[in-house]
């Protein structure tokens, strides 16, 4: 029997704050990371609000970046660095004592954020700032590893792929460690005009916290978030050798694309799935077995309608009776973070046996019928539960979680 | 050829020296001639065309980027003490730099 894959440590960077326990009992309270957008002037856009990372993360990150890397680094690449050397710690991991050759990367970027609010760019560091695997390379330098280390781009569900290649690099013997997760951040003038022209964003702008609302008759799109999430993979056997402590097992994975449209996900949510169905064969896990699911819910017309409509056609009667929620209801669209944070908060509840909750969710939507745990948390003993991640050109990943030890 | 007096000795060594303890956080008493780049200061080969660049602006120097980087590739620089020594070099022979190799 194959080895299993364990969580044995975990970083996160959020509106929502920089360490897991705050951004645990934040979540678990309902809070939402949406304000007014304080990174440039946003007056003349139509989208005027977004979960920030607090100012306060340039000082909290000098802790984690020296000055000169730091100066090579875009903000979205100190995010990352700053949760990759959390999730390290976390995990309780001595390098020193590893084999690097067998230590890998694998990082979910969609860009590195080197866009025109970024500052203080010499000419020298333009192009380190702008490099899409500047990620997985400094965390590579930081440990001096030696394994595979890259960056994987699949839009929204660019960390939900890093989690599952990591997997694949363990099972297939390529390595006993693997750094994964993402950092991203599309706050800028250029891209919320871009998705303002594609009509993907919400323009409630007033209060920001009320504008997420993911399955409720008044979603009107999207809120853009920021951050990074970083896990530790690692063989249950390395993990037990070492006496680390372990969060849960990663069961499985799923992914999919779906040849359909560069930005609609496909009709009726055939493609989220596929992707759902592909996960649990990988995991080996019955529907009669999952008790949730953290779904990619972006408060989009399309998604929020398609996710649930893919949910009924997996789990048929059994869907009304698995709590379904949305983190971005509370955190946004953290884009290729996304799929890392969303897989964190899924383990987190996991552990602490309890559901987040989807905020905003005062007005449901008719049509979308399932249990989205409305506005508060809930406790829950959670055995088997999945993570949602779709992007645009129909790149979906779906993870499964299984609690460890299982009892 | 300029001609390379204690002043500009001592210019250049303090400068090379709050550069790196600047950039690498250290104060500069723990920055000395034998320091290594690399392995005591964390540096990075990007620091000594930063320092180039600030000691051709300084000095109005004529020096291409290229002949600095052929004479490196024979006179490599590890530590704190030969970098001096090369940009003194540099302010001192500019382009001809390559003819101290003949």
């Amino acid at each position: 029997m194959a080895d299993r894959i364990v969580i044995s440590g975990m970083g996160i960077v959020s509106s929502l704050g920089y360490e897991l326990d705050s951004f645990w009992k934040n979540l678990a309270d309902g809070k939402s990371g949406v304000k007014k957008i304080s990174l440039f002037d946003a007056s003349s856009l139509a989208t005027r609000i977004a979960a920030e990372v607090p100012r306060d993360f340039e000082e909290y990150s000098r802790t984690y970046v020296k000055k000169r890397a730091a100066g090579q680094m875009t903000r979205v690449t100190r995010m990352c660095m700053v949760a990759a050397k959390q999730a390290v710690a976390d995990s309780g991991l001595d390098f020193g004592k590893e084999d690097k050759t067998r230590c890998a990367v694998v990082m979910g970027v969609v860009n590195t954020g080197n866009s025109s609010i970024e500052q203080d760019t010499s000419p020298q560091n333009t192009v380190f700032k702008s490099m899409t695997n500047s990620m997985p390379a400094w965390v590579s330098l930081e440990y001096q590893l030696l394994g595979p280390s890259m960056a994987i781009n699949t839009a929204c569900a660019s960390s939900a792929y890093a989690i599952a290649t990591g997997m694949q690099m363990i099972q297939n013997g390529m390595a006993d460690i693997v750094i994964a997760g993402g950092a991203d951040s599309i706050i800028n003038p250029e891209e919320i005009s871009g998705f303002n022209a594609l009509y993907a964003l919400s323009v409630a702008n007033e209060p920001p916290e009320a504008a997420c609302r993911p399955f409720t008759a008044s979603r009107d799109g999207f809120v853009i978030g920021e951050g990074a999430g970083v896990v530790i993979l690692e063989s249950e056997k390395h993990a037990l050798d070492r006496n680390a402590a372990l969060y849960c097992e990663l069961a499985g994975y799923g992914l999919t694309s779906e040849g359909y449209n560069i930005m609609a996900p496909m009709k009726d949510g055939e493609g989220m799935a596929a992707t759902m169905v592909k996960a649990l064969q990988n995991a080996g896990v019955g529907t009669h077995e999952v008790d949730y699911i953290n779904a990619h819910g972006t408060s989009t017309e399309l998604n929020d309608r398609y996710e649930t409509m893919a949910i009924k056609k997996v789990f048929g009667e059994r869907a009304y009776d698995i709590p379904v929620t949305s983190s971005k209801s509370m955190i946004g669209h953290t884009i290729g973070a996304a799929g890392a944070i969303e897989a964190i908060i899924t383990i987190l509840s996991i552990k602490n046996k309890t559901l987040t909750p989807t905020i905003n969710y005062t007005d449901p939507d008719p049509d979308l019928d399932l249990d989205y745990v409305p506005n508060k948390s809930r406790p829950m003993d959670i055995h088997i539960a999945l993570s949602n991640s779709f992007g645009f050109g129909g790149h979906n990943a779906t993870l499964v979680f299984r609690k460890y030890p299982e009892i | 050829m300029a001609k390379i007096t204690e002043n500009t000795r001592n210019e250049v060594r303090e400068a090379v020296i709050a550069f790196f303890a600047e950039e690498c956080e250290t104060d500069t008493s723990q920055i000395h001639d034998h320091t290594n780049i690399i392995r005591d200061l964390d540096g990075d080969s990007l620091m000594f065309l930063e320092l180039i660049e600030i000691f051709k602006k300084k000095y109005n120097l004529d020096i291409e980027l290229k002949t600095i980087g052929k004479y490196a590739v024979k006179h490599p620089v590890q530590t704190i003490g030969q970098l001096i020594e090369m940009q003194l070099l540099v302010i001192e022979h500019e382009n001809r730099l390559l003819e101290l190799d003949k």
